[in-house]
């Protein structure tokens, strides 16, 4: 007998996981080149839109229950310091004051190893006491009653600071995390170096960027009896059930995690958040259901970001381009906790080159830990090399999409195993053409102007496979009306739309009749966090399975109403037809008579294939306008190809498309932290301080997919779509800069400063 | 103090320091109107107010006795949507959602004041109005269909 059980590896967020999986009761064939599909592909509507434009979507933010308290955080006001003293007293004392939480109700629960409400400081902003209310009118009100003395203690909230040897101690085994420095090296650099004809050193920084979702970081809780249930504004609602049913020390089925729709995620909301630590703790105590949620400047200030990097960069290349070695030396501060996110990816991935070495140290700082921020690691790495290789580019006079191409990487060099598949040579082909590259490069510049125009492009890669687990089930109800059921999250990407029509597809159904039922975990099975662009590729197959499931049951089912056999049906726009002697029936008038039997088909994601690695890639072409004269860069266009396999819906991937490059365009030219040199305290952890981009801001896009099936990937053929476009914005834009004005920029984001300042 | 909200009398007490946007939120349970900044920076608590459009979050209840505000929850009428709200499904104008009744609002607002747009006019317009999520480029195709598709109807 064949194993139920074996092991496949699965990469998230550039991390490779080895995961136990449950073989799928069956494994279709693959969705080819020339799968007859007539849902899937489509640019069907996005099937919760209604809701949205009717402000009817309940957000977490949203939700009201009968006798819910309210919460306000005290937040410490220096870098680092020890509470000396705490007296509540005269804030409990306020009318409509219904309790607070101190460290030691929640002893021993931690988030990103900081003990909750830690009565010693580690970074301005960190929530030293929570006090409960009536309204949060009162709550803030008595914030201010709260008697506190701070010892300060010497910080140290950058790299520089923190490395420095008089530096304080940030944590109290050192300030470097302990995998640091991470090398990874293949082939000989110094062999490589001596080869090259041209070598080229740069130093590269890219700023703290904050993810700004607009609904932020929260949680209601009620609890009944033993079990509590919790509305969390989540990426991973099983993640959250599993991290407080661990803090509470309760079995998994007394937690039931609830997120119908959430306002933004961008990475920064993969586990139960401090908000929901808070709110449980907090209803348990005063025995009422307990709402907290991040004000603003709370948002900003310390629900993660993503990591500053310092690039060290040597490229060293023969004369005619090919790439001979690749030297990356990287600083990332962490903040206080966090996870090591990768920039040395990029540059071992990318490109062939034999001689890699890259050296990453990961540093804590007295800031707010860092948090997965849409293509963590990749995005940062892809500023310094993709700069670099412009420079290298530059050197040898050779043309920057030329210098990409002879350097193209055809297997996955690290790990010295194949791609499922892999057209980025199509994605420089078909961008340049949309662009009009050659023609935009050969066009005389004007160096007297005042406004000058140029352009860039930059390449990427990002491993969005996907992979199990992930279950999903469908149910068709006695008028014909389908179900899909997993545990899977919609951000705002169309998760829910692309479901239903992957199960639509396979049951011939129509897709007004399907709809699609997430962010439950006492009602849906199983499906891992939305993060690392994996759901459609993880989840889609799943739902594939267990469409297929129900369709064999209905067919089973029809096939005597119609006088043929099963294998005689098939389904298309709500109808079954017996081939054989052309009877047909609606699902729904099937359905009707089977009465209250509910089909029910039942579907999980299989394996990953073996020694394969599974990644998007694409290319991105900018056209900027630099005023010489204000420093002041403007991003006219932008044309990006991608290859990401299958497009289940290309309206709604398109929209991921531009959603990530103006993401991008924000990296690259205004978002930026800014921490009190002396202080440690944020100075612009305000939405008017911290600049995303406006309409005002959005270039020309033309933002596409070559739309080429991966069925060596998985059988819908499908891999994601959410975190490429954001990875190679900041380069082709700094790239089309240097090209305007002749300077390298060597620091994002590319503020008129340091436009000027060059 | 009375209320006309999406054309419904409501007698609420609210003290005088109340925003608008708490009142609606938590007294008259109208939970489409989003607290994001609360401080006028990001739009997406926009109303309209007598017609024209405001940050409720800046917008004091005690200054509205007796006028008219109009929420996401009363724009479609006896079922059917707005054109604009029609726009932003077409055209796929929302990602999360959560921006998206403010831009509807607002762009309702723009439409008033000037029914026929040009993109440069929407870009302005529209400008007070910030989205995560990107879906700028949509927002704007949206608001020029349902221009021009009143225009037609017109």
């Amino acid at each position: 007998m064949a194993k139920r059980f074996v092991t496949t590896k699965v990469e998230v967020e550039g991390r490779e996981e080895t995961k136990v999986v449950e073989l799928p009761t069956r494994e279709p064939e693959p969705w080819g080149d020339d799968a007859s599909l007539h849902i899937v592909g489509r640019r069907d509507k996005r099937m919760d839109a209604l809701e949205k434009v009717r402000g009817e979507a309940e957000y977490t933010a949203d939700v009201q229950l009968p006798g819910m308290l309210y919460v306000a955080l005290k937040r410490a006001g220096v870098a680092a310091g020890r509470i000396t003293s705490l007296d509540l007293g005269p804030a409990l004392a306020l009318p409509g004051v219904r309790g607070a939480l101190t460290t030691e109700d929640v002893q021993g629960i931690k988030l990103d190893g900081v003990q909750l409400f830690d009565q010693t400081i580690h970074y301005a902003g960190q929530p030293i006491v929570a006090i409960c209310a009536d309204t949060l009118e009162i709550a803030e009100r008595a914030l201010r009653e709260i008697r506190v003395e701070v010892e300060p203690r010497p910080h140290a909230i950058d790299a520089a600071a923190a490395l420095a040897p008089d530096a304080p101690r940030v944590k109290p085994h050192g300030n470097t995390h302990r995998a640091s420095p991470r090398i990874v090296s293949r082939g000989d650099l110094e062999a490589g170096l001596r080869e090259a004809d041209v070598t080229i050193t740069r130093e590269y920084r890219t700023p703290v960027a904050l993810h700004t979702a607009l609904e932020p970081h929260g949680a209601v809780a009620a609890w009944s009896g033993e079990r509590v249930t919790v509305w969390e504004s989540t990426q991973g609602i099983f993640n959250t059930r599993a991290d407080l049913a661990e803090a509470f020390e309760l079995p998994l089925s007394s937690v039931r995690v609830v997120k119908n729709y959430m306002g933004g995620g961008f990475g920064a909301k993969n586990g139960a958040s401090f908000a929901a630590y808070t709110a449980v703790a907090l209803s348990r105590k005063l025995h009422r259901p307990v709402r907290c949620i991040f004000d603003r400047e709370g948002e900003q200030t310390d629900a993660g970001n993503r990591t500053a990097t310092t690039q060290r960069v040597t490229l060293a290349a023969r004369r005619d381009g090919t790439l001979t070695a690749i030297s990356l030396d990287a600083t990332i501060p962490l903040g206080i906790g966090g996870w090591l996110s990768s920039p040395a990816r990029m540059y071992s991935e990318m490109y062939r080159c034999a001689n890699v070495r890259t050296s990453e140290t990961f540093v804590f700082t007295n800031t707010a830990p860092m948090a997965s921020f849409r293509a963590p690691g990749n995005v940062e790495g892809a500023f310094g090399l993709e700069s670099a290789m412009d420079v290298l580019a530059r050197e040898l006079e050779i043309d920057p999409l030329e210098l990409r191409r002879r350097n193209y990487a055809d297997h996955d060099q690290d790990k010295d195993r194949r791609y499922s598949a892999k057209h980025l040579d199509e994605c420089y082909r078909l961008g340049a053409e949309r662009f009009g590259w050659s023609r935009a490069r050969s066009r005389k510049r004007d160096a007297d102007a005042r406004v000058r125009r140029g352009v860039g492009m930059a390449s990427l890669c990002w491993g969005a496979g996907g992979g199990p687990p992930a279950y999903a089930t469908v149910r068709i109800n006695g008028d014909g009306s389908i179900e899909v059921l997993t545990g899977a999250q919609d951000l705002g990407t169309g998760a829910r739309t692309v479901m239903a029509q992957i199960a639509a597809e396979v049951l011939g159904a129509k897709l007004e009749d399907v709809r699609t039922v997430l962010g439950d975990t006492e009602r849906l099975p199983f499906a891992s966090n939305s993060w690392g662009s994996i759901t459609t590729a993880s989840v889609g197959p799943a739902v594939r399975v267990a469409a297929e499931e129900a369709r064999d049951a209905l067919f089973e089912a029809a096939a005597g109403m119609l006088d043929a056999e099963p294998g005689d049906l098939e389904s298309r726009d709500g109808e079954i037809h017996a081939k054989s002697n052309d009877k047909c029936l609606l699902i729904r008038e099937v359905c009707e008579k089977l009465g209250d039997v509910m089909i029910i088909g039942q579907g999980s994601r299989g394996p990953n294939p073996e020694k394969t690695a599974l990644s998007a890639f694409g290319a991105q072409f900018a056209e900027v306008e630099v005023d010489t004269w204000t420093g002041r860069v403007r991003v006219l266009r932008i044309v990006s190809a991608h290859d990401s396999g299958r497009i289940v819906n290309p309206t709604l991937a398109e929209s991921q498309l531009e959603g990530g490059i103006i993401q991008g365009v924000g990296y690259a030219l205004f978002e930026e932290r800014v921490l009190d040199a002396r202080t440690g305290l944020p100075l612009n952890p305000t939405m008017h301080d911290y600049k995303i981009p406006t309409v005002a801001d959005v270039p020309k896009i033309d933002a596409f997919f070559i739309d080429i099936p991966d069925t060596v990937a998985n059988h819908t053929g499908v891999k994601g779509v959410a975190e490429p476009p954001i990875i190679p914005t900041a380069p082709a834009i700094a790239n089309a800069v240097l090209d305007a004005i002749g300077v390298e920029m060597a620091e994002i984001p590319l503020t008129p400063w340091r436009v000027l300042g060059g | 103090m009375r209320l006309i909200v999406n054309g419904a009398s409501h007698e609420v007490a609210a003290p005088d320091h109340e925003r608008l946007l708490t009142t609606l939120r938590e007294r008259l349970h109208l939970t489409g109107t989003k607290l994001v900044c609360g401080r006028g920076e990001c739009g997406a608590c926009t109303v309209l107010l007598d017609g024209a459009p405001a940050y409720s979050c800046l917008t004091l209840t005690a200054a509205c006795d007796g006028r008219e505000v109009a929420t996401i929850e009363g724009l479609a009428h006896d079922g059917t949507l707005h054109s604009v709200q029609r726009a932003f499904i077409d055209h796929d104008a929302l990602q999360c959602g959560f921006c998206t009744p403010g831009q509807i609002l607002a762009a309702v607002a723009l439409l008033e004041r000037q029914p026929h747009p040009t993109e440069d006019d929407v870009r302005r317009g529209m400008s007070g109005n910030l989205c995560r999520c990107g879906a700028y480029p949509k927002i704007v195709r949206a608001v020029l269909a349902a221009a021009e598709g009143e225009s037609h109807d017109g």
